[in-house]
């Protein structure tokens, strides 16, 4: 398999703030790899390097580009849509079409305006007209119009209701997925990625805490649920975080087998957000 | 590369159409106000109306020239609105982009920021005078046509008295070798304004116009030199573009003014563009826009979307 992002000891530093602390990781051809982590936590300056939106220290390498120094290239085989990417509210729908026409290479026109067809966003209009989610619709159009080979999303539901967001990753999976892509996605609303997800990772402080496939998630992580006695053996297996829910203990382990475990309990897969919450909060 | 320019100049305006509706309405005003003037005249009886053309006891000359001349004050005006509009759109072009947060969308189109920078340095010191030159043309024929109408009313003979007369050609292409000209001069200021527009957080205007105003002033007070005060503001003023001519010789003798009126009087022939060209204040000034417009191109490329 190939690696569409290689990132050796990358760093960014505003003034003495790291946001991004020393990181290195790799992202195969063909994955969705959800990013996580709270605000804050440098996911968005990330986003921005493999972009070459901002430079940074270490060695990052994008479809085998330097971003920063290579990033018209880059841009023609990547597409990205950020929570603070906007569209300019000056600009009329066919405008925007003409524009992105003229200047991408592998922008197809004929299907951002079919993919715009069934939406209310007409050609005439301006952007400042629109309202929130059809701007929304109108950018991801775009986005999933160009023929990039990955494909990077910060936050691309923001805003929208429940309906759009789960067409929105419907689309994503059906339409726009052909296992030849790759997907960076970061969102807040992880339950709804969960299921598209082939790999995580969590960021907190500026550092990648895990880096693991969905596979792997079972294998590593376990969650007990039990209560009394049972909770005060188990926690001499070390829990990693443990929470209470309606007089029940939940237990968060990593690396523990899962047959100790059943002693106590209930035994399961800790979904990725009771996990992120258990790997930032037991942490600190 | 040509391509994405055209794309980019054309994204231009569309974000600003103060760059052709200002000359648009300005042309407009010009030939309402000149029909309001020609009606109320029109009031005081027709026979002082040819008269006052002095239509048929001068030359075609004279009267192209003073045709000309009136053409020349219109131009003026759009010129100077071209210049403010210049101003403001190179303060604007860099800093609208990230006020309204769309930098990032730009930025993630397969355009250099070289390319983006470069495609708004074109607008101001090309596109808006060549658009302009197309108003201040669309103007005289505007107010040529109208006066037309007012004089051919009065039974004179329209093509004898205007159109034959009229150097539009020669008048137009002075235009536009003035304008290109004057923009290319003042481009280090253009070049200054767009890299104030990249950097700044705020008020562009203020933060452009402060240390035009205030480093000559200090220059003075602290070193009693007036170095920055003549790159400023006595180079402006000296475009040189004009062909030597004596006009005080010209006018002070009879003779001239009768060779003048016999071989008629060429915009273009009292402009010297190889003098501009060849001029070092010319290439001064483009090296500082190039310095400005490169630190502008970087400014975008490092400082990103805050």
């Amino acid at each position: 398999m190939s690696s569409v992002v290689i990132a050796k000891h990358v760093s960014k530093s505003f003034g003495s703030t790291k946001a991004v602390d020393d990181v290195s990781f790799s992202i195969e051809k063909g994955r969705i790899t959800g990013l996580i982590g709270p605000n804050g936590a440098g996911k968005t300056t990330l986003l921005k390097a493999l972009l070459g939106l901002t430079d940074c220290e270490g060695s990052l390498s994008v479809l085998g580009l330097d971003p920063f120094r290579q990033r018209k290239e880059l841009m023609q085989n990547i597409c990205f849509i950020a929570d603070v990417a906007v569209l300019p509210r000056w600009i009329r729908v066919s405008q925007l079409l003409d524009f992105v026409e003229a200047v991408h290479p592998n922008f197809s026109r004929k299907k951002a305006e079919d993919l715009l067809q069934p939406t209310k966003v007409s050609a005439g209009a301006k952007v400042r007209q629109l309202s929130k989610g059809m701007v929304t619709q109108l950018h991801l159009s775009i986005i999933t119009a160009i023929d990039a080979k990955l494909l990077i999303l910060d936050e691309p539901t923001l805003g929208l209701d429940i309906i759009f967001r789960k067409e929105f990753y419907g689309n994503l999976l059906n339409d726009y997925f052909d296992g030849e892509r790759t997907i960076v996605i970061t969102t807040h609303q992880v339950e709804e990625i969960e299921n598209l997800l082939t790999d995580v990772m969590f960021i907190n402080d500026g550092r990648i805490i895990l880096d693991a496939s969905m596979e792997e998630l079972p294998e590593q992580f376990a969650e007990l649920m039990t209560s009394g006695d049972s909770a005060d053996e188990a926690r001499k297996l070390k829990p990693i975080f443990e929470r209470e829910v309606f007089g029940k203990n939940i237990l968060t382990f990593d690396g523990v087998q899962r047959e100790k475990l059943s002693e106590f309990g209930d035994v399961r897969t800790p979904n990725i957000a009771d996990l992120f919450v258990a790997k930032i909060k037991g942490a600190a | 590369m040509i391509a994405n320019q055209v794309a980019l100049i054309r994204r231009e305006l569309w974000e600003h159409r103060s760059l052709y509706v200002v000359p648009a309405v300005l042309g407009l005003v010009i030939v309402l106000i000149q029909m309001t003037g020609q009606t109320a005249v029109s009031a005081f009886g027709t026979h002082i109306d040819i008269a006052l053309l002095g239509a048929t006891n001068i030359g075609p000359n004279e009267r192209g020239a003073v045709i000309s001349v009136l053409l020349t004050v219109l131009s003026g005006l759009l010129v100077m609105a071209m210049l403010i509009l210049t101003a403001f759109y190179s303060l604007d072009s860099l800093y609208a982009e990230r006020k309204d947060r769309s930098i990032l969308f730009w930025r993630s189109m397969p355009v250099t920021d070289a390319e983006t920078v470069l495609s708004k340095l074109i607008t101001a010191v090309i596109v808006i005078p060549v658009i302009t030159l197309a108003f201040i043309a669309a103007t005289h024929l505007l107010v040529l046509f109208v006066s037309s109408i007012w004089v051919g009313m009065r039974g004179a003979n329209v093509w004898h008295l205007i159109w034959s007369a009229v150097p539009l050609l020669d008048t137009w292409s002075a235009t536009l070798i003035f304008m290109v000209a004057l923009s290319l001069w003042l481009s280090p200021f253009i070049g200054w304004f767009l890299l104030v527009s990249a950097y700044t957080k705020r008020s562009p205007m203020l933060m452009a116009i402060l240390p035009i105003i205030v480093l000559p002033m200090l220059e003075r007070s602290i070193m009693k030199t007036t170095m920055l005060f003549d790159a400023l503001f006595v180079r402006t003023g000296n475009l040189p573009i004009y062909r030597d001519i004596d006009l005080e010789g010209l006018l002070s003798s009879k003779e001239s003014l009768r060779m003048a009126a016999e071989n008629g009087i060429s915009l273009v022939s009292m402009l010297d563009v190889g003098r501009f060209v060849t001029s070092p204040g010319l290439w001064l000034g483009l090296t500082v826009c190039g310095l400005f417009t490169t630190a502008a191109m970087y400014v975008r490329r490092f400082r990103g979307d805050s």
